[in-house]
């Protein structure tokens, strides 16, 4: 009998009455009552919150102080914040709902080139000791706020910050670029700069779980080093991408920092920037609460097909 | 209502990102509100709609809500006065002065800013999280707070430097008849604030329309405008002769919807609340609507503290004064634990000297008898005298009269008064299409 499966049946030995007369009897409800923590987490913190915004958007406004009334019953629920705000979202929203889409496209798709070459590189060009290294580097930039990262660049961005002194010295551009003078590329870097770590991390962990053997086959049938990456690889760390492109682009959906901080053009308002606007306008707040319904809905695509594409994957296995 | 004068964040570059980062913060429910909402809820409009739109021509007269204090009550011994305002939008020298002034009853003070906007103070109010003194809330949301309740009325008794001190408009301000719950704090106008390195006093004036130069494609990337509607509509029904500024006709606001639309075509603009004060004397604007509150503490924003650096600060507001000109407000909160110490620093703030003092850090100017365009301009303020790291500054910088607010401004001048909600809707609507930033092409 193999070592792994006698600790196996040891296992079930101690956790199953029926099948270990004299081991430690535990009651039924043992192993999934250690759910509940999670379950309690989630009513307080994602299921009654999102309701809030349920009721918000489906409530009233108090007449004198035009502060926003949550209906809880479904049946006094009213739709006319509803049918406004998706009146805009398909006229004069419209545009702000195809940049914040080319953006979070784009974004995620430079997140992943440079996130997958750093993450291939970490997990298997270096040694030990330097992965942990590398890993902590990686990681550090969390220990930061966001907005004192987004601060940070707005210096460096300035006409007179690093950036362009370093492009000018260079001659890779003769006069400094106004970088926060209202452009997509800046707001598209900015998303890029605040969310890559969320790439690297969850590719390193799937390019490092790869076996080595299935590698070293590759190679023995004959495959270049480049041929090897893309028929063994790349394939293999699909399920990687995957998750990592989901979770990258669902925080960039619903960001309006980076573009309030390092734009404030118009002509680069994203989604965010609408629902942040409504957000802290007299009586808008029940608009508000439909446009984050409306995000929520369009976000549920890409969750759903990560989900369909991971279970897909499983049941290959 | 997004962005006004008192949403300006603190000196320090720090608030900024403070006030923003908070600011996804959604406005909670309250617990009246929720409680509310187990009945059978309904969004008729207000019996009190007309009190709630006040004009300087339909003025209001707000209901009392209860009696003031006695003009005999007893100033509370070892209390602390809680102050509910913006961040930095007091000048902690004068709250010193204070507090050191009513020694004998062993006061201290605390500064309560946990707000991002008047709605969510309004909502904190509402629903008992605060418990405040002192609240300096914006004129649209006086009469919401009088007729809900939340406001106590002021003993006048009380408060003699009024009278004494201030300009008669705000004797019986139309938006408070009697002022039964405010007092004015400070004053402002809101015109235009540009680099003079860039564009000269004789420029902008020389136009035929001075507005214009934030539609000129000569500025383009570097023109910038307030993340607040009321402000940025208002600038584009000014320059096209639109006088209304509260205007409900639909033909008025297409006009400004159609000028904001191609503004962003022709110039790119940039929206942010702290573009005047800041970012403009910095140099990330060549100009920028602002309010003369901004622009007179824009000095201590400047790349190097020299006058040389104070000169490239310009401002411009219409000759003839027809622009808009405006206030906020000083109240005590109907739950108030001091209520008398709270008259006391009512009437300290209305005081001339001590008003002056906090004009020189706050940089909006106090409605004070005494105040006018030659001293407000060659007087140096408290506080540039105390920073040693600065070359002096006056209250205003000479080259910049148009900011000083003159009391005969409120004769000609235009006040920014609450909507109707209907009519907030379609304003706010024409904002939100700029947001969009569709260009004028479609």
């Amino acid at each position: 009998m193999s070592t792994r499966r006698a600790e196996r049946q040891r296992i079930r030995r101690l956790t199953e009455p029926e099948a270990a007369p004299g081991g430690v009897n535990l009651p039924r409800w043992f192993w999934p009552s250690f759910t509940l923590p999670g379950i309690v987490w989630l009513l307080l913190f994602f299921v009654l919150p999102l309701y809030t915004v349920i009721a918000i958007a489906f409530g009233t406004v108090d007449p004198v102080l035009r502060t926003p009334i949550p209906v809880w019953q479904p049946w006094w629920w009213t739709t006319s914040h509803m049918t406004e705000a998706l009146d805009k979202a398909f006229g004069i929203f419209s545009p702000v709902y195809v940049r914040t889409f080319l953006y979070v496209v784009v974004a995620s798709a430079i997140s992943l080139v440079l996130g997958y070459a750093v993450a291939y590189f970490v997990a298997r060009h270096t040694s030990r000791r330097k992965r942990a290294l590398l890993l902590i580097l990686l990681i550090s930039p969390f220990w930061i706020s966001y907005l004192m990262r987004m601060l940070a660049w707005i210096n460096l961005l300035q006409p007179e910050g690093y950036v362009n002194e370093i492009l000018t010295f260079l001659h890779i551009t003769p006069e400094p670029i106004g970088w926060l003078e209202g452009r997509s590329i800046t707001v598209i870097l900015g998303l890029v700069y605040g969310y890559i770590p969320y790439m690297i991390l969850p590719l390193y962990a799937f390019l490092d779980r790869i076996d080595q053997n299935v590698l070293e086959a590759g190679r023995d049938l004959g495959g270049s080093p480049v041929s090897t990456f893309f028929r063994v690889t790349l394939p293999l760390s699909r399920p990687g991408i995957l998750a990592s492109l989901v979770i990258v682009s669902l925080p960039m959906f619903g960001d309006y920092f980076t573009n309030t901080m390092l734009s404030g053009s118009p002509n680069t308002t994203m989604i965010g920037n609408l629902i942040d606007d409504s957000i802290n306008t007299t009586g808008q707040q029940a608009e508000a609460a439909v446009l984050i319904l409306i995000l929520m809905v369009i976000l549920i695509v890409p969750i759903w097909y990560y989900l369909r594409s991971t279970a897909k994957a499983a049941e290959a296995r | 209502m997004t962005g006004h004068p008192r949403e300006r964040p603190s000196r320090l570059s720090r608030r900024d990102f403070l006030r923003r980062s908070a600011g996804t913060a959604v406005a909670l429910p309250s617990m009246s509100a929720i409680l509310a909402a187990c009945s059978k809820p309904g969004s008729e409009p207000a019996r009190e709609a007309d009190l709630l739109v006040p004009r300087p021509d339909s003025p209001v007269t707000l209901p009392m809500n209860g009696d003031p204090i006695p003009a005999d009550t007893p100033i509370e011994d070892g209390a602390e006065l809680l102050i509910y305002n913006w961040d930095a939008y007091l000048y902690k020298a004068v709250l010193r002065r204070f507090v050191e002034e009513y020694s004998d009853h062993d006061i201290t003070f605390r500064a309560i800013t946990t707000f991002n906007n008047m709605d969510e103070a309004v909502a904190k109010m509402q629903a008992g999280q605060i418990e405040a003194d002192v609240f300096f809330p914006t004129i649209d949301v006086v009469p919401r707070l009088a007729v809900a309740g939340l406001l106590q009325p002021l003993n006048h008794e009380l408060i003699p430097n009024l009278e004494a001190n201030v300009w008669p408009v705000y004797q019986n301000p139309y938006y408070d008849q009697q002022w039964r719950y405010t007092v004015p704090y400070v004053v402002y106008n809101t015109g235009i604030a540009y680099r003079r390195d860039i564009v000269s006093d004789d420029e902008i004036r020389s136009l035929d329309n001075p507005y214009d130069i934030l539609w000129d494609p000569a500025h383009e990337d570097r023109v910038g405008v307030y993340n607040s509607y009321r402000d940025t509509i208002q600038t584009a029904l000014l320059r096209n002769g639109i006088e209304d500024i509260n205007t409900d006709r639909q033909a008025d606001l297409d006009v400004a919807r159609e000028d904001l639309l191609e503004m962003i075509d022709l110039v790119n603009p940039r929206d942010s609340i702290n573009g005047a004060y800041k970012l403009l004397p910095r140099g990330d604007f060549d100009v920028h609507i602002s309010w003369s509150g901004d622009i007179a503490a824009g000095w201590g924003y400047v790349n190097e503290y020299t006058r040389a650096e104070y000169e490239k600060l310009g401002y411009w507001f219409p000759e003839d004064r027809r622009g808009n000109v405006d206030n906020d407000c000083i109240a005590i909160p109907a739950n108030a634990p001091h209520p008398r110490l709270a008259h006391e620093f009512i009437n300290f703030m209305l005081d001339f000297q001590n008003a002056m003092d906090n004009f020189s850090w706050v940089g909006y100017q106090p409605p004070q008898n005494e105040t006018d365009v030659s001293s407000l301009t060659s007087t140096e303020g408290l506080y540039s005298q105390v920073s040693g790291w600065a070359e002096p500054a006056e209250y205003v910088l000479p080259w910049m009269s148009d900011a000083v607010i003159r009391r005969e401004d409120f004769d000609v001048g235009f006040r920014q008064a609450p909507l109707a909600p209907e009519v907030d809707d379609r304003w706010h609507e024409v904002w939100q299409q700029y947001k969009a930033g569709v260009d004028a092409s479609g």
